[in-house]
């Protein structure tokens, strides 16, 4: 269900300027700063969403008239689906909710202060206010966890944990349907991990998010799932979504033990991932201090590519140099390139060295060293290979 | 436990529609009735007896806010002054309010469940309802609609839907509609018709208001049809006027044909005139012999033959005298010029009947040109 929700939300976005378009113009600043700054919760990849725009008025007003929509809201892996109700004719009114299914949620209007006091004249008014509802939807949720000793357990025992506490969203499924029913907790966003990893790497900070997802699908907490969710740049940062596996939940176990051990392996990943990044800039560094001005270009950024341009005996050539992401625990490829022949789809000759003489343990230097007398061991080998197989 | 009902008459239902579709944003207002319990006991020899106890809520008027929020603020708290001022002529006990919003769910939305329990406190009435009218559009055209009705009454934090029954369709089987109204004997009701009874009806019984809608429909049908006929009328003289056309066009086609035919047989195309080769042709061979005439000048000069139109520009003078001639006389020529006006060339059939008379020409210019004061005044003559 949970990724369901993500596809449908691709399928049936509603773009932000139709919204603002068809929507009353009085209430256009109100909806503007929703559709576009919009951003609630824990996932602040997930935008909030607006469709079905009707309107109060009858169908012999002119538009654009509508004054009355759907607001989709990402909350614990679910979306949650407000009817938001204002006026045309009284603009200046507040708006009125009505929460889907959720009949029961009935927040105290007094700890709502931007409904009590409403300012029409403040674009920000109304994602203040829904953000308020979604507090009190929350503390809603947390309130129907009682029903449970187990969940609530769980819940109360990272509640008490400042790293998880502040960073929660809990889903206790509908009213009188939760026995046999999923049971999420969303836990939190891995904040402090994500910036370390942006700032030594290029990575934008803006919209990184990791969410570990735990449903339970029953009140003993017998049957538990629980799934990580990177954004698009985290996981690519790490290697694809291949790349990190989180342990299943242990038989018996609890969160406030799975939890940190998952945060501990998702950290260590991060520091693995920085540390080859720091050794492929060593690397890059060294080379470029040993091969000088045989350095065509270099990927100044991630530092994964380098290409020299050498001469053995007035022969002239080509080094790629290609470090993968987990270098130096993965070796680095060699593609040699002649400057002179040509394969006969016309591409220049090359030959790719995969194993040649190396260790992770070395420094930059000492590969640096190393890959250069394995370029003189190599190239008359080279050469003959591109005068016998390539074509001038 | 009661079971709540709600009945409300037909009329108030229309009336609150009425409402709703000449507004146009979401309309709220008192419902004003009585609500009671009523016992019912099921006597059966075969079973115990059966007490059923319902909770009847009978609608009978409402009060119309002319504006959203008139006795309640945005957070749903009841102003009882408000309230008060709107119940002032009200002589019914007020038993609940109703909200009427377009395109929206048949739920209670989070303020009016507020504003209800405060209406409740307010009042000190823990038995009131919620009527809830939802018009929406039910084709995308908007040639049908819909409007749904229901009532809600709360119990601690639920609000229950409670069915509304609409007394005169509601009471009443499907196949059991009336044709004719019922006779009512009830001095009472003779008494209130006779005294209303004419702003309503005609005096056949029949409504007012439709027999007036039925006139229009008649007049709108009428306007209708003559449209139609003008319009026909009008395509039907389109369709004449481009059949006249039509073969008007054919026969100046085959006219024009016939006429092109002929045009080539008896007339052979005019030749142009090339006037620059001619003039070139005159420059280059004026003195030739091939160009000169049998008529001598007095100065024993050959004539050219003259073939050029009278809008060829050509200087006649220069052309009859010579190019030696005019080399010599250029002052007297320039003289004379100034006084003779020049002399138009005269066309082509004009020129050839003039053709014997150039020797005659030819005379009286030389005569002008060596005796200056004689032409000028000839000239001036």
């Amino acid at each position: 269900i949970l990724y369901c929700g993500f596809y449908l939300w691709k399928m049936n976005n509603m773009s932000p300027e139709v919204a603002l378009h068809r929507i009353s113009p009085e209430l256009r600043p109100l909806l503007c700063s929703v559709v576009r700054n919009g951003r609630v919760g824990l996932d602040s990849t997930n935008c909030l969403r607006v469709t079905d725009l009707k309107t109060g008025c009858t169908s012999l007003t002119p538009g654009p008239c509508c004054d009355r929509f759907k607001l989709h809201i990402p909350y614990a892996g679910e979306t949650l689906k407000w009817d938001i109700i204002f006026n045309a004719r009284y603009p200046e009114l507040p708006p009125d909710f009505i929460f889907g299914e959720d009949a029961e949620f009935l927040p105290e209007p007094s700890e709502l202060p931007h409904l009590v006091q409403w300012d029409a004249g403040d674009p920000e008014c109304l994602l203040q206010l829904v953000k308020e509802l979604i507090q009190q939807y929350h503390q809603y949720q947390c309130q129907r966890l009682r029903e449970s000793s187990r969940l609530l357990f769980e819940y109360d025992s990272l509640l008490e944990d400042p790293n998880y506490g502040r960073n929660m969203e809990i889903y206790a499924g509908r009213k009188n349907s939760w026995v046999g029913d999923r049971i999420v907790l969303v836990c939190p966003s891995f904040i402090s991990i994500m910036s370390s990893l942006s700032q030594d790497t290029a990575l934008d900070p803006g919209e990184d998010v990791a969410l570990l997802s735990v449903s339970f699908e029953d009140a003993e907490a017998t049957q538990v799932f629980p799934k990580l969710y990177l954004s698009p740049s985290i996981e690519h940062a790490l290697g694809g979504s291949s790349a990190l596996h989180i342990p299943a939940f242990p038989s018996g176990g609890c969160l406030i033990d799975y939890v940190p051990q998952v945060c501990q392996l998702l950290t260590n990943k991060v520091q693995y991932v920085i540390q080859g990044y720091h050794k492929r800039r060593e690397y890059i560094a060294a080379f470029l201090s040993h091969f000088g001005m045989g350095v065509v270009e270099y990927d100044a950024e991630g530092f994964t590519k380098l290409t020299l341009l050498l001469m053995w005996k007035d022969f002239c050539f080509l080094v790629h140099v290609d470090l993968p992401l987990y270098f130096p625990r993965d070796q680095p490829t060699l593609t040699f390139q002649s400057v002179y022949h040509f394969t006969n789809s016309g591409q220049l000759y090359s030959q790719v060295q995969k194993s040649y003489p190396y260790s992770p343990r070395w420094d930059g230097n000492e590969m640096a060293k190393r890959a250069k007398a394995y370029f003189k061991s190599f190239i008359p080998q080279f050469q003959e290979g591109a005068f016998a197989n390539g074509k001038l | 436990m009661a079971e709540p009902t709600v009945r409300m008459p037909g009329i108030v239902l229309a009336s609150l529609m009425f409402q709703h579709v000449n507004s146009d944003s979401d309309v709220e207002g008192l419902i004003l009735g009585e609500s009671k319990l009523e016992e019912q006991i099921t006597i059966s020899d075969s079973q115990a007896d059966h007490i059923q106890i319902e909770e009847i809520y009978n609608i009978q008027k409402h009060i119309t806010c002319h504006k959203l929020n008139n006795f309640c603020n945005g957070m749903g708290e009841v102003n009882l002054d408000k309230l008060k001022k709107i119940l002032a002529d009200s002589k019914q006990s007020v038993i609940g309010w109703y909200r009427q919003r377009r395109n929206t769910d048949q739920q209670m939305t989070f303020r009016e469940k507020v504003i209800h329990e405060n209406l409740k406190k307010a009042l000190s009435n823990p038995h009131m309802i919620f009527l809830l009218l939802t018009p929406s559009k039910l084709t995308p055209p908007g040639s049908t609609h819909r409007t749904e009705y229901a009532a809600f009454i709360s119990h601690g934090r639920q609000f229950i839907n409670v069915p509304v029954l609409v007394n005169n369709l509601g009471l009443l089987e499907q196949l059991a509609y009336w044709k004719v109204s019922a006779a009512c004997s009830a001095a009472g009701y003779s008494r209130t018709m006779k005294k209303h009874g004419s702003v309503f009806f005609n005096s056949t019984g029949s409504l007012k208001e439709v027999n007036e809608v039925s006139k229009m429909y008649d007049s709108l049908q009428f306007e209708l049809r003559k449209a139609c006929r003008d319009v026909e009328e009008s395509e039907r003289r389109v369709e004449t006027l481009l059949a006249d056309v039509a073969a008007l066009r054919k026969r100046v086609n085959e006219k024009r044909g016939h006429r092109m035919e002929k045009d080539t047989d008896a007339f052979p195309p005019e030749p142009k005139k090339n006037m620059l080769l001619h003039e070139a042709l005159e420059a280059l061979l004026s003195c030739s012999p091939l160009f000169q005439t049998q008529t001598l000048t007095l100065q024993a000069f050959p004539v050219p033959e003259l073939c050029c139109s009278a809008d060829s520009g050509t200087d006649v003078t220069t052309t009859l005298l010579g190019p030696e001639e005019v080399s010599n006389n250029d002052s007297s020529r320039a003289i004379s010029r100034k006084r003779l006006k020049k002399v138009p060339v005269r066309e082509n059939k004009k020129s050839r009947k003039s053709e014997s008379q150039c020797a005659t020409l030819t005379l009286g210019v030389s005569v002008s040109a060596s005796q200056e004061d004689t032409a000028t005044a000839v000239d001036d003559d």
